[in-house]
């Protein structure tokens, strides 16, 4: 970037200038207001809203699901994407495809089609009910919504990179005796560091701040399982601005440190 | 692996994972086992609609758990829910949780039944009919009343924009169109009552700019700068009228209804060990302590002697209610149905 020559970067001012005034109305300057009405009322107002109890209930549930739903996908995921990209079966690509549907599927969509199983009314619903187990309108219900809503990104990260590694390195250790969890550890794990790490970043990340599948789900009770984003729009329909900037401001402040890393993690990766 | 030499490379991986340990910490806070902390208290789970979600979660829930715990030593955690009454009523069908519901109109306790959540007519058997306040529907116009608006007539004017509810997902907006409706019958001459209700409702929906998914979103929307008049409960406005915070001034129709919300008590969620606990607190509901904290927070209390209390309530020279036109089933179908839905919206294309 900055090896261009004079020439070179004089006549990237016009459309550089252009796409950051296009920009500015259409990403910066939002973001920008989060942070400005937050902090309107001075930092006292603000440390009052984020304190209170229900936006802390809900930006540690929000934490939690967002970590539970990355370990338990990265795992789930690595697997998926190892299946995929290892063997070869009859129905491989209808179900590569049904995999990474998610990522299409407008996420309400999502919700709706949980609670239409899961839900009290639903197929799987109706056989648990009488077990006294009801998942949906719980933290396990957003959990399953998160996990199903997220689950592509890690496919997406690690998948590629299996693709690309080459068999003879697996064989090679198998030839010099490694077992296979040995193989696994040793040889594969590490040429996946960077798609796992990006991964679990991204599926943290969507997790954090999945609305969609979410409200439909979960219920919307405070205190037991509203999420960040739920309350940050329950607090804004009510109209209690200030609160719902106050969570809006540190959801978003998170985001960025993560989305740093994830950019610089990749950056230093190719280089 | 080149990255094992890169120093600034670990740093930063070592700064993350002690940046995720610490979230995590946070996020895990509450739940840890630390000394000392009380013990987990018993929970009531209570959805109620939209605008009642301030009174119970500021003042009579607390003064329920305060009087409670004197009595019994427990300590009680409320886990609320608050969104539009039909909203709330499809989440109780679809089965969360709750033990107790406060709907904004008998119609939601009547879907409840016929989907077989609660016997039908159980709230009827409550104190007043299971209702538990009320508080009348008024206009809400900008400061100083640019448009001259006066009463339900006059959101009929062109050029008049109107902010109004969803009768689909809102429990407010039927009370708005009964108003709408009724404020306009109740004037005309016998056997006209039909077709000057029809010409009211016209008048408005002609003008309605937008319809929020419940009251408490229409109020955000005009606060936001949409229309000229909002349709709204007293209640919702009052506070912040009073405090001369609300961009906008409430004008009182000459007639309107008096909305009257409904208490459900959803026995299956009720555990027996429960029973005492909820009953306690159904009865609390309409003990005087509650309803003076209901009248204070701007609701007309069930109980009429006690609204002198309250000095913000507009006087409303003829005001109406739901029995007044035989009953909410007969209004839904009459005129929700019959007249709003079959010829209001086709006719004005909305």
């Amino acid at each position: 970037m900055t090896g261009g020559a004079p020439g070179q970067r004089s006549r990237a001012a016009v459309p550089a200038g252009l796409l950051f005034l296009v920009l500015l109305p259409l990403i910066l300057m939002p973001i920008a207001a989060v942070f400005v009405f937050a902090l309107k009322g001075g930092p006292a107002e603000f440390w009052k809203a984020f304190t209170n109890e229900d936006a802390q209930f809900a930006l540690r549930f929000s934490l939690l699901i967002a970590f539970l739903t990355a370990a338990i996908n990265a795992v789930l995921g690595t697997w998926a994407a190892y299946v995929l990209s290892k063997y070869r079966f009859p129905g491989e690509k209808p179900l590569t495809i049904a995999i990474n549907l998610p990522v299409a599927i407008p996420t309400v969509v999502v919700g709706t089609s949980l609670l239409l199983l899961w839900g009290p009314i639903g197929l799987f619903g109706k056989a648990l009910e009488p077990l006294g187990l009801q998942p949906m309108f719980t933290p396990a219900g957003v959990l399953l919504a998160h996990l199903f809503v997220t689950f592509p990104y890690m496919l997406g990260a690690v998948k590629p990179l299996l693709d690309e590694l080459e068999v003879t390195y697996e064989e090679a250790a198998y030839t010099l005796g490694a077992g296979k969890w040995q193989t696994f550890r040793y040889v594969i794990l590490p040429a996946l560091r960077g798609g796992l790490f990006s991964g679990t970043l991204l599926t943290f990340a969507h997790s954090l701040g999945e609305f969609g599948a979410t409200v439909m789900v979960s219920g919307n009770l405070r205190l037991r399982t509203q999420t960040a984003p739920l309350y940050i729009f329950a607090q804004f329909e009510a109209g209690n601005v200030a609160q719902a900037n106050a969570v809006a401001a540190v959801l978003a402040a998170l985001s960025f440190v993560i989305f740093f890393f994830l950019l610089r993690y990749s950056g230093t990766r190719k280089s | 692996m080149a990255r094992d030499f890169d120093p600034a490379g670990r740093l930063r991986g070592r700064l993350l994972l002690a940046g995720g340990a610490a979230l995590l910490l946070y996020a895990l806070w509450p739940w840890l086992p630390v000394p000392g902390r009380p013990a987990t208290p018993r929970t009531v789970v209570l959805y109620g609609f939209s605008i009642l979600g301030e009174a119970m979660n500021e003042a009579v829930l607390p003064e329920f758990a305060r009087q409670w715990r004197e009595r019994t030593g427990e300590r009680i955690e409320f886990v609320t829910s608050f969104a539009g009454s039909g909203t709330i009523t499809n989440q109780l069908i679809l089965g969360v949780p709750a033990q107790l519901g406060l709907l904004s109109l008998e119609l939601d306790a009547g879907r409840l039944a016929k989907a077989g959540v609660i016997p039908a007519g159980s709230w009827r058997r409550l104190p007043y009919g299971g209702v538990v306040n009320r508080t009348p529907f008024v206009l809400v116009v900008r400061k100083g009343n640019p448009k001259g608006i006066h009463d339900f007539a006059d959101l009929a004017r062109p050029g008049v924009r109107v902010v109004h509810p969803d009768p689909l997902t809102s429990g407010g907006a039927n009370w708005a169109i009964l108003a709408e409706y009724g404020s306009a019958a109740r004037r005309a001459a016998p056997g006209g009552e039909r077709e000057a209700g029809l010409r009211s409702l016209l008048g408005v929906w002609r003008n309605v700019v937008a319809q929020a998914a419940s009251a408490r979103a229409a109020r955000t929307q005009f606060e936001n700068g949409f229309g000229d008049v909002l349709v709204t409960y007293e209640q919702d406005v009052l506070k912040d009228a009073v405090k001369g915070t609300l961009p906008g001034e409430i004008v009182y129709p000459t007639s309107t209804v008096l909305s009257e919300h409904t208490l459900v008590v959803l026995d299956r969620n009720v555990a027996p060990s429960e029973r005492p606990l909820i009953d306690a607190l159904v009865a609390f509901l309409w003990s005087e302590p509650a309803q003076k904290l209901f009248v204070e927070r701007g609701f007309r209390s069930v109980d009429e002697r006690l609204n002198a209390a309250n000095p913000a309530f507009g006087r409303i020279a003829d005001p109406f209610r739901v029995g007044d036109f035989g009953g909410w089933e007969r209004v839904k179908k009459e005129i929700v149905d019959g007249i709003w839905k079959d010829r209001v919206l086709k006719e004005t294309g909305k």
